[in-house]
């Protein structure tokens, strides 16, 4: 192959358009049209209307939960989870997840501890959890990564030796199962995300699940007092409403959630057999799970075996306009607001710093077809293979 | 017009049927051009766009920033959001308080504690319902990190005496004017006035966006961080410049509403004026109750009807809101009770407010919006002449009932 073929190197990029990497999965024009047109029928718009109680009834079926309770998005959800467990001093998490996750308790005046992964799964290490331990934490909030799982029942196990509280950020896992359990019914609360980069998808959005009456009133009551059902006390109260507008595009995307799954499913197939000869680069398969939303393709890099580094990788595969992305990047413990005071624990989360430094996630959802995924594996192996023409052009440039 | 209820118990609250079949509220619920609303919906589905600062949030910013006439506008899931992130944003470090009225929205508070921020009430002018130079001049101290200028539901509160109060004692002013975005005072359209200035896009308020809200600011490195704050703090992909961030996001779907609607809210308020003069002409010489006037010579929007009930008038405000709701007429009392009376959970100053109690006991809003049409008006009107006819009558009959019922 000839230098000039790579988009980054003068070549023409191999897609026309952007590829951005989330589900993005949407309605046809009729069928959200229709929904808007019942919206202005109704002249309903707000407070717990009938959509939204609607997509409650079809998630609590769907998810096999006592109660789930829509919200405006998760990070103002989790938030709302921290709220409602009146949880307080320190809670535990890992620190390889989205910033939202600590942010929600940054908001709760909780402090984060972080936690180690698993290097084969990238889920939380419930073995690295004792030496964190100490008489302020209350918490831990177990993420649930790639659409798989952090073994929700070893860890409620490892809370309740020890009288903590444990709730889990399933941004990820909508509709994940583990042997025979919806991931919805783990820990006090679970929290999804329906933003529009998920498999469920109202533009931006979320729900809370749990089995616990009590729990529920509380979250209910904190979320708005539309829809608050029995009241009950709480410290305060938020705006977590979801507009009739979220509900209408999240309940059509419910209704479409099977083939969705098994589209993504059918594309992560495909990037499993076409990477998998490939050296260097090594598909992270959902853990944890019986069923998987398959909502993610992420891979490790391995710079030695490859050739090339995570970054250089990126750069060539966003020249063909596939929008890769460093995913998470950095671990939040390395980000403003929580890298302060960690000069002492410096190098202690190494796995997280590892996956962090080697981790990208490719395309998968509404936006690609099995001709795209093959595109993207072949522009991966071209680079392995012309990985020393690359290196030279990025030690040109000063990468 | 004659009236449908001709004796006492052909009132709702005593077993009559009701007024309306359906319900009459304060909520605006104003609803755009449907083929307008799909027109702005069609830009982000072409381009597959759904939030995360999509083109048409941008596209309502600028629009907003220039109804305002202010030079920053930044769009917020909710107005609850967008105060909470402005008021964190603008509090002078260090210092723990902030100045509000105590009569006003009942989650002001809340608000306040997610900005970790301790509310210290102040008393409102009686004629305006607003907090004045003088009311918030009183609060201030050492412990002063912010004051929170609320305009009430009608009118304006004294804007130039609260930003130069402000100014001599170099702390910030974030205006709450949620109900004022049509509102204009003798130096110009509100949403340039103090450091900020928070409007919500609720479907009950005059820019229905179904949910949303919106800070306006002529401060560009305060537009800036909040925009920044409202994504997390992300400048670019994964790079989260400020700390203290999350989502407070405006999709696009709300973002193609409140533009929808935008566009035709001069002939909103045109209906709106129609409306209040229809009250305006109804309640004109009845004893015992007043409209609550806008200022015509200023820009308004004659959305929110309230009305003060008099010494004279029979019946307690909360009873007259009784016998209104249970003929479908979803009249609410004006911010009762008031902040300073509520059980809060987190750190408050007491306060001793007569004016505000006296106040929070005499006005009431009374249905407007989308919903209300001049003969709605007209019913209203009648049933608030045969309350008025019959009170003494219907505050016995209400008194008898609480006891049967007790």
């Amino acid at each position: 192959m000839k230098s000039p073929d790579f988009a980054l190197l003068g070549g023409m990029p191999v897609f026309a358009k952007s590829l951005p990497v989330g589900q993005l999965y949407f309605p046809s024009w009729g069928r959200y049209e229709a929904a808007m047109r019942g919206i202005f029928e109704r002249r309903y718009y707000t407070n717990q209307g009938p959509l939204v109680q609607q997509l409650e009834e079809r998630l609590q079926d769907y998810l096999g939960v006592k109660h789930a309770i829509c919200v405006t998005n998760a990070t103002i959800g989790l938030m709302m989870a921290a709220e409602a467990l009146e949880l307080k001093g320190k809670v535990v998490l890992p620190s390889f997840t989205f910033i939202a996750s600590a942010q929600s308790l940054s908001w709760t005046c909780i402090e984060p501890v972080f936690c180690d992964v698993d290097p084969l799964t990238h889920q939380l290490a419930i073995d690295k959890l004792d030496a964190l331990m100490d008489e302020h934490v209350t918490g831990i909030m177990g993420v649930n990564l790639w659409g798989g799982a952090c073994d929700p029942v070893a860890l409620e196990k490892y809370a309740h030796a020890r009288d903590l509280k444990v709730y889990f950020d399933s941004a990820h896992a909508f509709g994940c199962v583990v042997d025979n359990t919806n991931i919805a019914n783990f820990g006090s609360i679970e929290v999804f995300s329906f933003h529009a980069t998920k498999v469920l998808n109202a533009t931006e959005g979320g729900c809370l699940c749990t089995n616990d009456d009590e729990l529920a009133a509380r979250l209910r009551n904190i979320r708005s007092s539309y829809g608050a059902g029995k009241p009950v006390p709480v410290v305060k109260t938020s705006n977590g409403r979801m507009s009739e507008a979220q509900a209408a595009i999240a309940l059509l995307s419910l209704e479409d959630f099977p083939q969705n799954q098994q589209n993504n499913e059918m594309l992560f197939r495909k990037y499993e057999e076409r990477l998998e000869p490939i050296p260097g680069i090594k598909l992270v398969k959902p853990a944890g799970v019986t069923f998987s939303n398959y909502q993610y393709v992420v891979c490790e890099i391995d710079e030695s075996s490859f050739g090339l580094s995570r970054d250089s990788l990126i750069a060539v595969l966003k020249a063909e306009n596939v929008n890769a992305r460093r995913y998470f990047y950095p671990g939040t413990h390395r980000n403003i607001g929580y890298r302060d005071g960690l000069a002492g624990v410096a190098g202690s989360l190494p796995v997280t710093d590892h996956l962090c430094a080697s981790c990208l996630q490719l395309p998968v959802g509404a936006m690609v077809d099995g001709d795209a995924v093959d595109a993207i594996c072949e522009i991966i192996d071209r680079s392995r293979r012309d990985a020393p023409l690359l290196k030279s052009f990025f030690a040109g440039h000063g990468k | 017009m004659i009236s449908e209820k001709k004796q006492m118990q052909d009132l709702a609250c005593f077993g009559g049927g009701r007024l309306f079949a359906e319900p009459k509220s304060t909520s605006n619920l104003v609803q755009p051009d449907f083929d307008s609303f799909m027109r702005y919906s069609r830009q982000f589905f072409d381009r597959q766009h759904y939030t995360n600062n999509g083109n048409l949030v941008k596209l309502l910013e600028k629009r907003l920033a220039e109804f305002h006439d202010a030079r920053f506008c930044i769009a917020c899931c909710s107005g609850f959001w967008g105060l909470v992130l402005a008021m964190s944003t603008l509090a002078l470090k260090g210092k723990s308080e902030i100045i509000m009225p105590s009569l006003t929205y009942r989650r002001m508070a809340d608000i306040a504690a997610w900005a970790r921020l301790k509310p210290r009430f102040c008393e409102v002018d009686p004629n305006t319902l607003a907090p004045t130079r003088q009311s918030v001049g009183e609060c201030i101290n050492a412990k002063t990190a912010l004051i929170l200028g609320v305009h009430p539901i009608v009118n304006c509160c004294d804007i130039d005496g609260i930003v130069s109060l402000g100014k001599e004692h170099s702390i910030p002013v974030l205006f709450d004017s949620v109900e004022s975005v049509y509102e204009s005072s003798s130096n110009g359209k509100v949403g340039r006035f103090g450091d900020a200035e928070c409007f919500s896009m609720h479907a009950s308020k005059l820019l229905n966006g179904f949910e949303g809200g919106y800070v306006t600011t002529n401060n560009a490195e305060l537009a800036h961080r909040l925009a920044l704050l409202r994504t997390y703090g992300f400048e670019g992909q994964d790079n989260c410049i400020i700390p203290g961030g999350l989502n407070a996001k405006l999709n696009e779907i709300h973002a193609a509403m409140a533009l929808a609607n935008l566009d035709e809210m001069d002939q909103q308020v045109v209906k709106n004026r129609q409306r209040y003069r229809q009250y305006q002409a109804g309640l004109s010489g009845m004893a015992g109750i007043r409209l609550l006037e806008f200022d015509e010579s200023l820009g308004t929007s004659y959305k929110n009807i309230v009305v003060e009930l008099l010494d004279v008038w029979p019946l307690k405000r909360d009873e007259t809101v009784t016998v209104l709701n249970a003929e479908n007429i979803l009249a609410r009392a004006y911010y009762s009770p008031p902040l300073h009376h509520k059980e809060m959970s987190y750190p408050y100053i007491p306060a001793k407010l007569e004016m505000t109690d006296y106040l929070a006991r005499r006005f009431m809003l009374l249905p407007c919006g989308d919903f209300v049409t001049c003969d709605d008006i007209d019913r209203i009107v009648q049933i608030m002449k045969f309350i008025n006819l019959h009170g003494l009558g219907i505050a016995h009959r209400l008194a008898a009932n609480e006891v049967g019922a007790s």
